[in-house]
């Protein structure tokens, strides 16, 4: 929890926490399907498939750390790296089943 | 191990071409025509008259100034304050100040609560016709057979809503028909709309239903319909009474040379 004085004397925009969000959203929104799509091709089957998401999404969430966050996540999110990693996780889970689904359907039929 | 036994359906390609690219083509079509019809139906900001815009933003004058307190010196605050706290008191920013005091206006026969309420209605219409629409379509259309197979199991409990129209008791219930297909495309297609349309965008059904369940953390307007203005401005007034005030300088000599290590 940020103490009010604390936010007062270093002030957040939010415009610039709204960016930073949405840049990430797309992110995840966009691997996930792929993830999706590569899963799918690969025919993983239940628990694989969702490990695969997570391993996926980890390498997504390092990759942004060391990147566009250039390991100072406290800069770019206020939880910090917690914040980066778990965020749109399961929005992207849901896009994840949409791929995954379809692709294994049309390489298994 | 009963399990070990995998069952093998082989199906037609053509499903794919005939039942699931279609579903998916029509809800993406759907999520489109849904934004833009939004986009038509929301109502042009009303004109407000002068007296009415000048109690809602003198009342957010007084909300900014609490919330943002701690940038004016404590003289500065302290003029607004003398000058905010009794014009709250003695309403002088009311819209009529004769209707002081009397009780709010039903909401059913305030106007502009009836325009919300028709806000509210267009969004529900925009948000039931497209679902019950396709819902009805794929059945009548695409139940009765098995189109896929689900990467993943399910317990036994979605057998009767994910094979609908299937009346085979041991099939697996990963294998599903068309229904759930749809339900899939409901959940997961948010991320495409995102590209399509952009970020906020009134595409997904799931997002306006939740929308629909809290309609207050909306941007909804300053006064609901049924408050009394004259109350809000003494809780305001009351609020700006009780805050102890501090600003940003207090100490920032100390944080400064902390700052710069001098020390």
């Amino acid at each position: 929890m940020i103490d009010e004085k604390d936010l007062a004397i270093h002030p957040l925009v939010p415009e610039s926490i709204q960016h930073n969000n949405l840049t990430l959203s797309q992110l995840r929104n966009l691997s996930a399907s792929l993830f999706g799509v590569a899963a799918g091709i690969l025919g993983l089957e239940s628990y694989p498939g969702f490990i695969f998401y997570l391993v996926g999404t980890l390498l997504v969430s390092a990759l942004v750390y060391l990147f566009p966050a250039k390991r100072e996540p406290k800069r770019y999110f206020q939880g910090g790296l917690w914040e980066l990693i778990e965020k749109d996780v399961l929005n992207g889970l849901m896009s994840f089943v949409l791929t995954w689904t379809l692709f294994f359907g049309l390489v298994s039929a | 191990m009963a399990q070990a036994l995998t069952q093998t359906i082989y199906r037609d390609p053509a499903l794919f071409y005939w039942i699931l690219f279609p579903i998916t083509v029509v809800m993406i079509l759907t999520g489109i025509l849904r934004h833009y019809g939004t986009v038509l139906l929301q109502a042009a900001p009303k004109k407000e008259d002068i007296k009415g815009r000048r109690e809602t933003r003198s009342l957010l004058r007084g909300i900014t100034l609490r919330n943002n307190a701690p940038v004016l010196s404590r003289s500065s605050f302290q003029a607004r304050k003398n000058y905010i706290i009794p014009a709250y008191q003695s309403g002088q920013f009311l819209k009529d100040p004769d209707a002081k005091g009397q009780p709010p206006p039903n909401p059913m026969t305030d106007p502009a609560g009836m325009e919300q309420m028709m806000g509210m209605m267009k969004g529900n219409m925009a948000t039931m016709i497209p679902q019950t629409l396709i819902m009805s379509w794929i059945n009548s259309f695409f139940s009765g057979f098995i189109i896929m197979k689900l990467p993943f199991p399910l317990t036994i409990r979605f057998k009767s809503m994910l094979q609908s129209g299937v009346a085979t008791r041991d099939l697996d219930v990963r294998w599903v028909s068309s229904l759930s297909w749809y339900f899939l495309n409901l959940f997961g297609l948010q991320s495409i709309f995102t590209f399509i349309l952009g970020n906020d965008n009134a595409a997904n059904q799931m997002a306006a239903q939740m929308a629909q369940m809290n309609p207050g953390a909306g941007a909804g307007g300053l006064f609901a319909p049924g408050q009394d203005p004259d109350k809000m401005f003494q809780n305001e007034a009351e609020n700006l009474e009780v805050l102890e005030h501090w600003t940003v300088l207090d100490g920032v000599e100390e944080r400064l040379l902390d700052d710069l290590d001098i020390v």
